[in-house]
């Protein structure tokens, strides 16, 4: 393996790995703009040239690769390469290369929404000049919308080239190009092809200044006020992991977070702003009964009493019907509550769609169908039959939370029902034909695991903080458990039901918060279903 | 990029024998925008979309990027141009011979300035970079010709010539 | 006083000197017939062992870059001529392709052979519309006559060449800008490596020579590389077409060995300046070349080696004259807005650094000069193109060498007049 030095660091490294890429890994900052570990190299930006000893001439270190050189050629005998980044050329350089940068750029920080996680800003503080030699006319253009959902303030462009590298190597949908040359380059759509394919708010993120904004969250908020957690996107069975960023009860948008193994670097809009569909439902807080064709507030002692009370005068001939868009722990506690007749409401499929890079947005919008048939083995086929052949005449429904009306196959099972209880977050069409309504947690709210369809288990994490007298889904049914005389334990927290389900599906077993870890694991074809 | 207004009707090559010709002789696709360009444009008079379109769908790539082509060349025009295009060179040699002076003649006598285009669409004006011809500075390209050694007089004779 | 027999423009006088009947009956396509009986090798050694370098501005040893392509790549290898000829003051290629446009072609055709490329393309500027209608005709002549296409002069080689049409860039005469155009893509150049001889046009080995470098090949051929390398110095030999324009008497192209003085060139080829002026400075090798004031240039001999020492180069030998009436701040403004205008745009100090000079420079030459305005220009030049010392190797910053380009005239004609520089700065509008 080339030996490297840099800085007077000695690294082993794999052969054809670049500078940059080496720097990065072992704590050594080098400042890029261009560079983008998911884009094709272009080293045009300038920003990481290094000193790579025995070259006159700086190098631009996202393109130096590092390979095995002959003995006789190498530094002092045995290294491959020796780099400085710190020598007075390069510091000098990045000087150089950041004024030049900031020539037309709009002194803007105050009203610029990338500030705070500008790199421009980070990098002139660390490797700029405290101010501009430059004394001419700025040169000026309008913004423009390059999509319904992202505008280009142009004199922010630094012309970095990744967005456009982005539509053509990712999406591969190349709505972006670079007009003109020179002085006069910016980016640009055409007028009847505008950036509106699913990855469009991608090319945000990977703009390096605040130059390309979503209209989502421009002027919204800072992002210092906003606190960032690590989860995953729930509206499609992929799984793509993100970063929620909140204040208080609100999310204020949601950013992509690496994981290799699931979704790149990238996520898709229908997830990225999918979170305005809670701000728009009608929430349920509270436990209710029904009172003719309206609900009557009561305490979750009562409402937890009478549901007992239905499950039981029923005699067995109660059937649960579990969610994939319910975490596993909630779809475990009630599979074993029911223990019978298990079914699920009509899936939610729209068009799989799949980008040049091999990003996904799979058919199936739920997030856990994989993690649901895994962990309740009885769901039935046929659930109609089923309902008729075992006379069950009562409903535990965990609802999806999308509102929909009934198809003709359920009306006539609902109608059937004598009883119907719904444990659910939103006033949705089930839930109004329900006799009894628990309140759950919303998506964001919501702590447990969720299983990709490409059975990879990761933990979701909530955002923000419980509604009313809303529980945790599995909150709630160890209650109605406690209160059937079924529940075998009390689980103080939903780590510990992980565990219990982890007994009873081995797959599953084993797994916890911290062997889960930021990225999750894979069930590596353990589990069926 | 602004269009240029709606689009009635999808623009075809005339030379369709020119067209399969300039494909057949590049290992790819791709290779034949430039030559497409030329010749729409020698057929148009200008880049409009409904070319980039076309030209587009048959180097079997997207139409932005057939733009991000376009946009690049000082050749090739995306708005129409007047009758007779004049391209003045400015650039060192030209300028120590006289192409101020060519370009002062063209304001003066027909009141375009360079960039503008007469209101009867006879003259384009253009200031351009070196033409390749300095040793017979200082040089002009009307449309595709190259006029050499221009004095002032000999300038607006030739520019009577352009109807 | 011409002693010199031009090689390369021996015949353009003659009336039909561009067509095929002509071009053979004064020995054409020899040289061609001679190479299809070598191995390629061969002839590559040949070209390297004349020592020719290429003629389009960069100067590199053609039988060395011919040596770069790998042996053992089952890729087609391409050859591209290099007919976009847009550095101000050269106009010798659009010479070539109008009287001597078989040699050209044979000069590619050897070329092509010995690289082992069976497609070749000649990439010509967008403007030069008669050049490329008389080069068609001159192709098709070549196919007819058994020159190109299958089985040349009845030997187991072919060859097709395809005429390329460039479209107003200065920048696609850069090698991997040219290449990116040629594959229909606007001509921004590529960050190296990868060598185009390596990964070039879709991604195959790919040789980039220029209209002259290629139209030396068959003289080579037919007389030896021995011969080639006695014409002027050993390390630069052969003819060279140089190109003088500006405030001459008689601007035009003269084929002298390397080597010639840069004072004959001026004073007796081109007939010295008019109205019995002084002369002032000259661009020896094209735009892109530092300026000589007069006193250097007047023991200059024109060579490769010799204009690295003087801190300049030869580039195109493109000569532009300058007499004692021309302003050089504005020469300067005109030089650094021919740049401004042709940057690709791509890279950082390039596209903001011209941009930044041309603004500056208007504002002096408008009267509002500022004291720091001449540190701060030799520091944007510094800043683009780097220290400007090409004996020590390049230093600029930039992906291709326009970054060299813009900055080495500018910062010599502030360096070299600076007092006039400094006027701008005292004086309220100063008229040229």
């Amino acid at each position: 393996m080339p030996l490297l030095k840099i800085d007077g660091k000695e690294i082993e490294i794999k052969s054809g790995t670049t500078v940059l890429q080496a720097a990065e890994a072992n704590g050594i900052e080098i400042p890029y703009y261009c560079y983008h570990p998911a884009l094709e190299i272009v080293g045009s930006c300038r920003m990481c040239l290094v000193q790579v000893e025995g070259m006159p001439k700086l190098q631009v270190s996202c393109n130096t690769f590092v390979g095995d050189v002959p003995p006789e050629r190498k530094v002092d005998g045995k290294y491959d390469m020796v780099v400085d980044t710190q020598n007075d050329l390069v510091v000098q350089e990045r000087k150089n290369i950041l004024e030049f940068l900031l020539l037309n750029h709009p002194l803007d920080c105050p009203v610029c929404d990338q500030a705070g996680e500008c790199y421009l800003q980070d990098y002139s503080f660390k490797f700029g000049n405290a101010h501009s030699r430059f004394d001419e006319a700025k040169r000026v253009r309008p913004n423009e919308y390059l999509g319904s959902q992202i505008v280009i303030n142009h004199n922010r462009c630094i012309l970095c080239s990744r967005c456009v590298r982005f539509t053509q190597e990712i999406s591969g949908t190349s709505e972006l190009f670079v007009e003109a040359r020179g002085y006069n380059s910016k980016i640009a759509a055409l007028e009847d092809k505008p950036l509106d394919n699913l990855l469009a708010g991608n090319v945000a993120d990977i703009c390096p200044v605040g130059a390309l904004l979503s209209t989502d969250y421009i002027h919204k908020n800072r992002i210092w006020n906003l606190k960032e957690q690590p989860s995953v996107c729930q509206d499609c069975s992929v799984g793509c992991n993100v970063d929620v960023f909140s204040q208080r009860d609100q999310i204020l948008r949601l950013t992509p977070r690496e994981n290799h193994d699931v979704n790149g670097y990238f996520m898709c809009d229908i997830g990225r702003y999918g979170f305005h569909r809670f701000e728009e439902i009608e929430r349920v807080t509270q436990p209710m009964v029904r009172n003719g064709e309206s609900f009557d507030a009561l305490n979750w002692d009562k409402a937890i009493e009478k549901t007992a009370d239905l499950i039981n005068k029923s005699n067995g001939k109660t059937a649960g019907i579990v969610s994939p868009f319910h975490t596993n722990e909630s779809n475990f506690l009630l599979g074993i509550m029911m223990n019978g007749v298990l079914g699920s409401l009509p899936p939610i499929t729209k068009k799989e769609i799949t980008y040049q890079s091999g990003f996904r947005i799979s058919a199936d919008r739920s997030p856990n169908r994989r993690g649901m048939n895994n962990i309740c083995g009885e769901i039935v086929a046929d659930l109609p039959s089923e309902i008729k052949a075992r006379a069950i005449h009562g409903l535990y429904i965990l609802d999806d939370g999308v509102d929909r009306e009934s198809d003709d196959v359920w009306k006539e099972i609902l109608a059937k029902m004598d009883f119907v209880v719904v444990q659910t977050y939103a006033m949705t069409a089930l839930a109004r034909s329900a006799n009894i309504i628990l309140p759950g947690l919303a998506p964001f709210e919501r702590e447990g695991t969720i299983t990709n369809d490409r059975d990879r288990v990761q933990w979701l994490r909530s955002s923000l903080p419980k509604k009313g007298e809303s529980r945790a889904d599995w909150e709630i049914l160890m209650m109605v458990m406690k209160a059937l005389d079924k529940e075998e334990q009390t689980f103080a927290d939903v780590g510990q039901v992980i565990k219990v389900m982890g007994e009873k599906f081995p797959a599953y077993k084993g797994l916890s918060f911290f062997r889960l870890g930021p990225h999750g694991m894979s069930l590596n074809g353990k589990a069926s279903g | 990029m602004k269009s240029n207004g709606k689009l009635k009707q999808r623009f075809t090559f005339s030379d369709l024998e020119r067209v399969e010709q300039i494909f057949s002789q590049y290992p790819d696709k791709k290779s034949a925008t430039l030559p497409l360009l030329h010749l729409a444009q020698s057929q148009e008079g200008y880049i409009s979309n409904s070319v980039i379109e076309t030209i587009a769908d048959l180097v079997d790539c997207h139409s932005a990027v057939v733009m991000d082509c376009v946009s690049f060349y000082t050749m090739l025009y995306t708005k129409p141009q007047g009758r007779h295009i004049i391209q003045v060179c400015q650039t060192l040699s030209c300028s120590l011979n006289g192409a101020d002076a060519l370009v002062d003649h063209v304001t003066d006598k027909y009141e375009i300035k360079p960039g503008e285009t007469m209101a009867n669409d006879r003259f384009t004006l253009m200031k351009v970079e070196c033409l390749g011809s300095c040793g017979t500075a200082p040089v002009v390209q009307i449309n595709k010709e190259y006029h050499e050694g221009l004095s002032t007089q000999k300038f607006d004779k030739l520019l009577e010539s352009f109807e | 006083m011409n002693t010199f027999k031009p090689v390369l423009t021996e015949y353009i006088d003659q009336q039909d000197c561009h067509t095929l009947p002509f071009y053979k009956s004064v020995g054409g396509y020899t040289a061609l017939d001679k190479v299809l009986k070598m191995n390629p090798e061969d002839v590559t050694k040949e070209v390297k062992d004349s020592n020719l370098r290429g003629r389009g501005g960069a100067g590199f040893p053609t039988g060395v870059k011919w040596g770069f392509i790998p042996k053992d790549s089952d890729k087609p290898k391409y050859l591209i001529n290099n007919a976009d000829e847009s550095e101000p003051g050269t106009f010798k290629d659009r010479l070539l392709m109008n009287k001597a446009p078989h040699q050209m072609l044979e000069g590619m055709v050897i070329a092509a052979y010995a690289i082992g490329c069976h497609t070749s393309f000649i990439y010509i500027r967008g403007e030069f519309y008669k050049e490329y209608k008389l080069l068609e005709k001159v192709v098709t002549e070549a196919y007819e006559n058994n020159l190109l296409g299958d089985n040349i002069l009845g030997s187991n080689y072919s060859l097709d060449v395809v005429i390329h049409r460039g479209a107003g860039a200065y920048i696609c005469g850069e090698e991997t800008g040219l290449i990116e155009s040629l594959e229909g893509k606007r001509g921004w150049p590529r960050i190296k490596p990868p060598f185009p001889a390596i990964e070039g046009y879709l991604q195959s080995p790919t040789i980039v020579n220029n209209v002259e470098t290629l139209s030396c090949l068959p003289h080579i051929v037919n007389r030896g590389a021995g011969w080639f390398k006695s014409i002027g110095p050993e390390k630069g030999p052969g003819p060279r077409l140089f190109c003088i324009s500006g405030c001459v008497n008689n601007p035009g192209i003269f084929e002298e060995p390397m080597g010639v003085s840069l004072k004959d060139l001026i004073f007796d080829r081109a007939g010295g300046i008019p109205d019995g002026k002084q002369l002032k400075a000259v661009f020896p090798g094209g735009s892109s070349s530092a300026i000589l004031t007069a006193n250097e240039a007047i023991d200059v001999m024109m060579d490769f080696e010799e204009l690295v020492e003087k801190k300049s180069m030869l580039g195109s030998a493109g000569v532009i004259v300058m007499d004692e009436t021309v302003n050089m701040v504005q020469a300067c403004l005109n030089i650094a807005r021919f740049y401004a205008h042709e940057s690709c745009g791509q890279c950082t100090p390039c596209r903001e650094g011209t941009a930044w000079l041309v603004k500056m420079l208007t504002r002096l030459v408008n009267g509002g000069g500022k004291p720091n305005d001449i540190d701060m220009l030799f520091e944007i030049t510094d800043n683009i193109g780097g220290l400007i010392d090409f004996s020590k190797g390049s230093f600029g910053k930039t992906i291709c060498p326009f970054g060299e380009a813009v900055a080495w005239p500018v910062r010599s004609f502030v360096e070299k007049f600076k007092n006039e520089f400094m006027e701008y700065l005292t004086q309220e509008k100063v008229v040229a």
